[in-house]
C-alpha cells in the first residue's frame, strides 16, 4: 500500500497530464528528482519566475517546470511568483491536482438563469472569464463616464499569480429547472449532516461552486468580483469561505514539508501523490471504469466542509494527548508508528505490529481515516484544505478552522466512507463542522471553442 | 404568466462570450454626448414628480403622526407603509440632505446602541414601537420630530436646483437600495412591509428612466428595451404579492410570505437593472 504514498514514488516521470503538455517533454532519466529539487533550492532557483524560466531548465519534468514548482499537492507553498500560470484548457480542470498555493476560497452560488439557454450562456461567460483571469493580461479600457469593466484592484495588467479557478456543480442544479436530471452524476447528492455536525443553512450547498486559489487573496478576490460583475441576473452568491496556508521559505537541503493547520499539525503528509497520473485516474478523476455518465469523465467529486476548530481549548490540551488524537508527532509530523527518534513526516504509518493500538490508538485520526488495509485502499481521497479565520465568536473565542476540500472519483467510497469512519473520533471534541456541500467538478474545457459543462448540456439535450 | 425575456448579462464582457480576448482590449469609445439643453425638460419634469410626491409625503405623514400622537396603534400601523412609499420614491433627492435622511429614515443598525440609541429617530423608530412593542408610549416626541423633518425636507427641496447627474444617477441609486436592503428584507424588519418600499424604489427609478428614455434610445435602443423588460419583470413578480390585483393602494403581503425562490427571482432582474442603470449617466454623456 505504501507504494502510493506521495513521498515514495517518483512523481515527475509518470506524468503525462494532457492539460499541461504545452511544453516539449524533457528527456530526463527517472532517478533522484528529489535530489534535483534540493539542488534547485540550494541554488536558489525555485523563486526565479519559473513560469517562464522553467522552459529553459532542461532536466526537470515538463509539467512541473511549466508551472514553476516542484511541490506536491499539499506541500507548504514556496512559489510566490506573480507570473506563475497554469494552463486553463485540458482534459481536467486545474486546481485539483495542482499544488496548493498560499490562498484559496470556495464560493457557492445559486443559479438564477431562467432556462437552459440562460444556463448555457452562464457557462460560456464563466468559461471565458476563467480562461482570461487565469492566464492574465491587460484589462480593457472604457469611456471614463462609464463604470470601469474591471474592479481595478490589481491594476491595469492582471498577473496570473498562480490563479486557478475550478467550477463544480451541486445536486440542486439537477432539479427540474434546466432538464439536467437524466445526466446527473450517479453519486452527486445533497450533503447530509454527520453526527458531530452543526450545519448552518446559510453556509451549505449551492447550485454551483467555484474554487479560486492563488498566491495572494487579492488575486482571488479580483477574480470573484470579475465573475460577479459579468454574470448579473445569472448568479447569486450563496456563501463563501476563504483560507490560507502558511508558506515556507525555501529550505536548502530539506525535503518539502506539508503546511501546518490551525491545530499546529502538518496537514497533507499522507496525501496520495497528485502528480501520479495513474493513481489520480484511479482515485480522483472519473474515468471509464467508474460507472458514471460518459460526459462526466475527466471530472471529480468535491467534498467541501467548513470545520470550526476550538483553538483555545486545543491549546489547553497536553501535547501527548494531541499527538494521540492525530496519531502523529506534532513538530516533525512523523507517524507515531515510527519509533525512531528522528522520525520524518514522510515515513509511512505502519499498524501491522500494533493491532491493539498501543502505539497508534485505534481511534487516532489518521488510523481511522486510513486504516491502511487492502480493503480500504479504494477509500483514499486527495485533500486540499485551507485554514480559515473569520473573526470572533460571541463568547470571545476565535472563529478559526479548516476549509476542508477533498477530491475523489467516487464520493461515496471517498469522503462519505472516510467521514463515517471518523464519526465519533476523539478529535470531535475540538472541531465542529458548520457548513459545506458536495459538488461535481466538471471535466475541463478542451480549447477555446469548448466551454465548461458543454458535455453535460449535450448529454441531457 | 411570464413571457420569456432577455433580462440578462449586460456586463462589459457578457455580451461577448468566448470572444477572443484581444477583441476586448479596445480603446475607450468616446460617447456622443447628449446636448445639455436636451436634459432641461426631463429634469424639470422630474422636479415636478418629486414635488408631487413630497406633497403626498407631507399629508400622509400628518395623518400617520397624528395617529401616533392619539395613541391609535392600529391606525398608525396601517398608515406606516403607505406613508413611507413617497419617501422611498424620491430617495435620490431626499438623500442630498444627509442630516434629514438620517433623522427620517435611518435604521437601528446605523447606531452603535441600536434601538436604545438616543439619536435613533424617524420612521424606523416608530416602526419599532408600533410593530415590536405594539405601543405608542413615549412616541409623541418622535412623531413630532418626524413631522418637522418632513416639512423641513419639503421646503428645502422647493428651492433646490436639481443637478442632472444626480437625477439621472438616481435611477441606479434606487436600484442599489433595492439590491442592498430590500431583497434581503432588512428595511422593515418589524412591520415586514418591505415590499411597499421595494415598489417605491422601483417606481422612483422607473420614473427617471421613462423621462430620459427618448434620449437614451437615441444612444442605444437595445439598452432601453432591455431595461424596460427588466422593470416589467420586477413589477410582475411584485404584483404576485399584491393583496388586491386591481387596487395598488391595498398594498402587499408581509415580506415573511416571500419565498426563497421568489427572492432569487427578484434578485436576478434587480441586479441586471442595477448593472444596466449604472451606465445611464455615461450613456447620456453626464459626469
Ligand atoms: C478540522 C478538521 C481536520 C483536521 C484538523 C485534520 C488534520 C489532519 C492531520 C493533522 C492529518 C495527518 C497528516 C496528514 O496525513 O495529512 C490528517 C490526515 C488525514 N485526514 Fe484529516 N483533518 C481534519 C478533517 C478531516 C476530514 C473531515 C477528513 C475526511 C473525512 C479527513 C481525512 C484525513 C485523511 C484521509 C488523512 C490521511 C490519513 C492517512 O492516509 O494516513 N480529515 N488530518
Ligand atoms: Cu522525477
Amino acid at each position: 500500500m505504501s507504494q502510493f504514498d506521495r513521498h515514495s514514488g517518483c512523481p515527475f516521470h509518470r506524468r503525462t497530464d494532457r492539460s499541461q503538455t504545452a511544453l516539449p517533454p524533457a528527456d530526463t532519466p527517472a532517478p533522484a528528482h528529489r535530489e534535483r529539487r534540493r539542488f534547485l533550492k540550494g541554488a536558489g532557483l525555485t523563486g526565479l519566475g519559473l513560469g517562464l524560466g522553467g522552459i529553459g531548465l532542461s532536466g526537470t519534468c515538463p509539467a512541473r517546470a511549466a508551472s514553476g514548482h516542484g511541490q506536491d499537492v499539499t506541500s507548504a507553498p514556496q512559489e510566490q511568483d506573480a507570473q506563475l500560470r497554469y494552463p486553463f484548457h485540458g482534459e481536467h480542470q486545474q486546481g485539483v491536482v495542482t499544488p496548493r498555493p498560499a490562498t484559496g476560497m470556495l464560493v457557492a452560488f445559486d443559479v438564477l438563469a431562467r432556462d437552459r439557454d440562460d444556463l448555457e450562456r452562464l457557462l460560456k461567460i464563466l468559461t471565458e472569464r476563467m480562461a482570461f483571469l487565469t492566464q492574465g493580461g491587460r484589462i480593457p479600457e472604457r469611456d471614463p463616464l462609464f463604470p470601469p469593466p474591471d474592479s481595478g484592484i490589481l491594476g491595469p495588467v492582471i498577473a496570473p499569480d498562480g490563479l486557478t479557478m475550478t467550477l463544480a456543480v451541486g445536486a440542486s442544479l439537477f432539479d427540474k429547472r434546466y432538464g439536467l436530471a437524466s445526466a446527473r452524476p450517479q453519486r452527486l447528492q445533497r450533503m447530509e449532516g454527520f453526527p458531530n455536525d452543526a450545519l448552518d443553512a446559510a453556509r451549505c450547498h449551492g447550485d454551483l461552486a467555484l474554487q479560486i486559489c492563488a498566491n495572494t487573496l487579492d488575486t482571488g478576490y479580483h477574480a470573484l468580483r470579475d465573475i460577479i460583475k459579468n454574470t448579473p441576473g445569472l448568479l447569486m452568491v450563496r456563501w463563501k469561505q476563504e483560507g490560507t496556508v502558511p508558506p515556507l521559505p525555501p529550505a536548502p537541503g530539506e525535503v518539502d514539508g506539508s503546511a501546518r493547520n490551525f491545530l499546529g499539525f502538518r496537514d497533507g503528509s499522507a496525501n496520495p501523490d497528485g502528480s501520479d497520473d495513474v493513481l489520480m485516474d484511479e482515485l480522483v478523476w472519473v474515468g471509464r471504469d467508474h460507472d458514471e455518465p460518459a460526459w462526466a469523465r475527466g471530472g471529480s467529486y468535491l467534498a467541501a466542509r467548513i470545520i470550526r476548530n476550538f483553538v483555545e481549548r486545543w491549546d489547553r490540551t497536553p501535547l501527548h494527548e494531541q499527538e494521540m488524537i492525530f496519531g502523529r508527532r506534532k513538530m516533525s509530523g512523523a507517524p507515531l508508528s515510527d519509533s525512531t527518534a528522528e522520525g520524518r513526516e514522510q515515513d509511512v504509518p505502519d499498524y501491522s505490529r500494533d493491532p491493539e493500538g498501543k502505539i497508534t490508538p485505534l481511534d487516532a485520526h489518521i488510523r481511522l481515516a486510513n486504516p491502511r488495509t487492502p480493503a480500504t485502499e479504494k477509500n483514499r481521497i486527495l485533500r486540499r484544505p485551507f485554514n480559515y479565520s473569520n473573526g470572533v465568536e460571541a463568547n470571545g473565542q476565535l472563529d478559526m478552522g479548516l476549509l476542508f476540500l477533498c477530491f475523489q472519483a467516487d464520493l461515496e467510497a471517498g469522503f462519505i466512507t472516510v467521514q463515517r469512519r471518523l464519526d465519533g473520533e476523539p478529535l470531535e471534541e475540538y472541531i465542529k463542522p458548520v457548513g459545506g456541500g458536495y459538488f461535481f467538478v466538471l471535466p475541463g474545457a478542451r480549447d477555446d471553442n469548448d466551454f465548461l459543462g458543454s458535455g453535460l448540456l449535450a448529454a441531457s439535450a | 404568466m411570464k413571457t420569456t425575456r432577455q433580462w440578462i448579462a449586460t456586463g462589459a464582457f457578457a455580451l461577448l462570450p468566448l470572444a477572443p480576448l484581444t477583441a476586448l482590449i479596445t480603446a475607450p469609445a468616446a460617447q456622443a454626448a447628449v446636448a445639455p439643453e436636451a436634459l432641461v425638460g426631463p429634469v424639470a419634469d422630474y422636479k415636478l414628480y418629486v414635488l408631487d410626491n413630497l406633497e403626498q409625503l407631507v399629508s400622509h405623514t400628518r395623518d400617520f403622526t397624528a395617529a401616533v400622537q392619539a395613541g391609535d396603534v392600529e391606525k398608525a400601523q396601517a398608515l406606516y407603509a403607505p406613508t413611507r412609499v413617497y419617501y422611498e420614491r424620491i430617495e435620490p433627492i431626499a438623500e442630498l440632505f444627509a442630516d434629514l435622511d438620517a433623522s427620517i429614515d435611518a435604521r437601528e443598525d446605523d447606531y452603535e446602541k441600536g434601538v436604545e440609541d438616543p439619536d435613533f429617530t424617524g420612521f424606523h423608530r416608530l416602526e419599532y414601537a408600533l410593530f415590536h412593542d405594539d405601543s405608542t408610549e413615549g412616541m409623541e416626541k418622535y412623531a413630532q420630530g418626524l413631522m418637522d423633518d418632513v416639512n423641513d425636507l419639503d421646503s428645502r427641496v422647493q428651492g433646490l436646483t436639481f443637478p442632472p447627474e444626480t437625477v439621472v444617477g438616481g435611477a441606479a441609486a434606487l436600484m442599489e437600495e433595492v439590491a442592498a436592503t430590500k431583497v434581503s428584507g432588512e428595511e422593515d424588519r418589524y412591520s415586514r412591509t418591505d415590499l411597499w418600499d421595494f415598489q417605491g424604489n422601483v417606481d422612483g427609478a422607473r420614473e427617471i428612466f421613462e423621462l430620459f428614455k427618448p434620449l437614451a434610445a437615441q444612444e442605444d435602443a437595445g439598452f432601453v428595451e432591455r431595461v424596460q423588460d427588466n422593470f416589467d419583470d420586477v413589477e410582475e413578480t411584485l404584483a404576485d404579492y399584491r393583496l388586491e390585483a386591481d387596487d395598488p393602494s391595498a398594498g402587499f403581503e408581509s415580506y415573511d410570505r416571500v419565498s426563497d425562490a421568489d427572492r432569487r427571482a427578484l434578485t436576478g432582474p434587480v441586479t441586471v437593472l442595477a448593472e444596466d442603470l449604472s451606465t445611464l449617466r455615461g450613456l447620456l454623456g453626464l459626469n
